[in-house]
């Protein structure tokens, strides 16, 4: 962590329509050249936070600064944050190199730098060639990079990308999030990604703001928001987990013992015996061995119910002796374990993450 | 129609260079034109905000803005007609309008004048400028207009080189729509300024039904079937080469 002062600093913003209340005082800190996702489901005021940024909404309460200065009242097209919509919005009466040029025109830059500022751009997105194709007939892709060149070309404080992939097939999709990523490093911007896709957001992203019904969960690296998740719903919405609930018993030198209906469990951490608890474990985390086998780790017993096979490694869905789902990651199938065969699961404490549970 | 290429000599164009030849003609056209041409431009003025306000309302108003715009088509003209010549008249509510905004010092007589007979033809008319614009806006995407702000700018710029040219097939169909069917009224100028301004629509009914006169109505009929089809091929040429060039 550095001291440096943030480029964009959301503070406070609240925004409710219709006495529905979408953002709730969230504040949001963005430094020089970061690149920032805003990862949460649909609804959970993702989108409307960067439009209160942009200036396309204004905010009930709370405050923009961006570079030091207040621009909570600021009109958009005086703010320089550019935007990369989801639905692109390119201009279709316009070329592709007239769509570049837009934003350089109504700005009133001089013709004779505007010319080359389009054609780097261009090159940048390696549309170099298309400069004066009309912009109906282009692809996915290419409209994609159109509409980033375009952002890009006005040369904006702070870049917004609004669900930027999502019109694009998957394959497609893991290549642009490269190319964009390299891009966007490249010239040293600082972007905001809004999205609902978890692997966009942890390919592309220095850190991430999961969001939750209108406030930011956790705000840390993907490592750490993947690895040390610290709500349930960032354990529920990044990667795959299995959670097994439990009532709390006596701890000792920072290992809590977790009474479940599975057996006693163990995991770091500290709660007042009697309160309910939730454990949870990543699925790679989990080696499956033969039944019987104990060592000084969390273990179950559990059936075999599912192999689902997912190229690169198998997920083996469990079920313990009360019903639980369990799941568990390995690279291939165990040749000695069929469905309905029993095994048992084992996991490092260290590993087990804890989490308040609901009061029944 | 054949009548009016008779001549003393046989077939020909007499009929016509006689008839451009009378400066009373050249009025005629210039007053079917030039009431054309204002008729669509305050449609214009009038359907654009309208078609835009149209285009950005949702639901249960929108409806009711498009049933306010439709249901008056099934108003005949003359009823229309009859129904402008108690409101231009001097104690009208037009007249008793511009008095009270302090624009006119004493109430005029609008009925019978020119201005009186735009006014007039432009309600008419309103619906087919509103409808052709309304039907190119709202297939346009609401975030071309929030793209251009992120890209910076001015409200202005954005509505001269985003707004209007993404309009303008509507703006052309609306205008050409508008403007042949100004062109070719007979009621409404028959009964809104009466018969001493001549169009050539009016002119043409003159000529058969009055005068008897087949062959001077048969030239004006036909001189305004070609303005009208000029109007119409030129905005359609217009309209499919802004296609082409996207």
């Amino acid at each position: 962590m550095n001291a440096e002062p943030f480029l964009l600093d959301v503070r406070g913003a609240t925004k409710a329509f219709a006495g529905n209340t979408v953002l709730d005082g969230v504040d949001l800190g963005v430094r020089k050249g970061e690149f920032v996702s805003l990862l949460g489901p649909s609804g959970c005021g993702k989108t409307t936070l960067l439009r209160i940024v942009a200036g396309l909404l204004a905010a009930d309460r709370g405050n923009v600064l961006l570079d030091g200065a207040d621009i909570t009242g600021m009109p958009t097209h005086k703010r320089g944050v550019g935007v990369v919509f989801q639905s692109y919005a390119l201009f279709p009466h316009l070329s592709v190199a007239d769509n570049v040029a837009f934003g350089l025109k109504a700005l009133g830059k001089p013709r004779d730098t505007m010319a080359a500022t389009v054609a780097r751009y261009l090159d940048l997105v390696q549309l170099g060639a298309l400069a004066g194709r009309p912009v109906r007939g282009l692809s996915g892709g290419q409209q994609q990079r159109v509409a980033v060149a375009r952002a890009l070309a006005v040369s904006p404080k702070l870049l917004l990308l609004d669900e930027p992939f999502s019109a694009l097939d998957r394959k497609l999709r893991e290549a642009m999030q490269i190319d964009l990523k390299h891009i966007l490093r490249e010239i040293g911007i600082t972007a905001v990604l809004v999205t609902h896709d978890q692997e966009e957001a942890l390919v592309m992203s220095d850190r991430i703001a999961v969001m939750n019904r209108g406030a930011i969960e956790q705000f840390a690296t993907p490592d750490e928001i993947y690895h040390r998740p610290r709500t349930p719903f960032a354990l529920g919405f990044v990667g795959h987990s299995t959670r097994i609930a439990g009532t709390a018993r006596d701890g000792s030198e920072g290992i809590l013992a977790v009474e479940t209906p599975l057996g006693i469990l163990r995991a770091p951490g500290s709660y007042v015996p009697g309160s309910p608890v939730l454990l949870a474990v990543r699925p790679e985390r989990i080696a499956v061995l033969p039944t019987g086998v104990q060592g000084d780790a969390n273990a179950i017993n559990a059936t075999l119910t599912e192999v689902v096979f997912q190229g690169s490694k198998v997920h083996l869905h469990f079920k313990g002796l009360d019903g639980t789902p369990l799941l568990a990651e390995a690279n291939r199938l165990p040749p000695d374990l069929t469905v309905g065969a029993e095994a048992s699961l084992t996991w490092p404490i260290g590993d087990t993450l804890l989490f308040p549970g609901e009061t029944p | 129609m054949l009548r009016s290429f008779d001549g003393p000599a046989g077939p020909g164009f007499s009929a016509y260079t006689e008839f451009l030849s009378d400066g009373f003609n050249w009025r005629v056209i210039g007053n079917t034109l030039r009431v054309a041409a204002l008729t669509a431009l305050l449609c214009l003025v009038l359907g654009y905000p309208t078609a835009v306000a149209l285009a950005r309302s949702r639901g249960g108003v929108q409806a009711l803005l498009l049933v306010a715009i439709i249901l008056p088509l099934s108003v005949g003209v003359i009823v229309k007609a009859f129904a402008w010549q108690i409101v231009l008249r001097r104690d009208g509510i037009v007249a008793a309008t511009l008095v009270a905004t302090g624009i006119w010092d004493q109430p005029k007589l609008l009925l019978f004048t020119e201005p009186g007979l735009v006014i007039g033809a432009a309600n008419v008319f309103l619906p087919f400028m509103i409808l052709p614009i309304y039907s190119v806006l709202k297939l346009i995407d609401p975030n071309l207009h929030d793209a251009a702000a992120t890209l910076g700018a001015p409200p202005l710029y954005r509505f001269l080189n985003l707004a209007l040219p993404m309009a303008m097939p509507g703006i052309i169909s609306g205008t050409a729509i508008v403007f042949s069917l100004a062109a070719s009224m007979y009621v409404i100028p028959t009964l809104l300024i009466g018969d001493r301004f001549q169009t050539l629509a009016t002119l043409t009914a003159r000529a058969f039904l009055l005068m008897r006169n087949e062959q001077l109505g048969s030239t004006t009929a036909v001189i305004l079937l070609v303005l009208a089809v000029s109007i119409v091929t030129i905005s359609t040429w217009a309209v499919r080469s802004r296609g082409d060039s996207r």
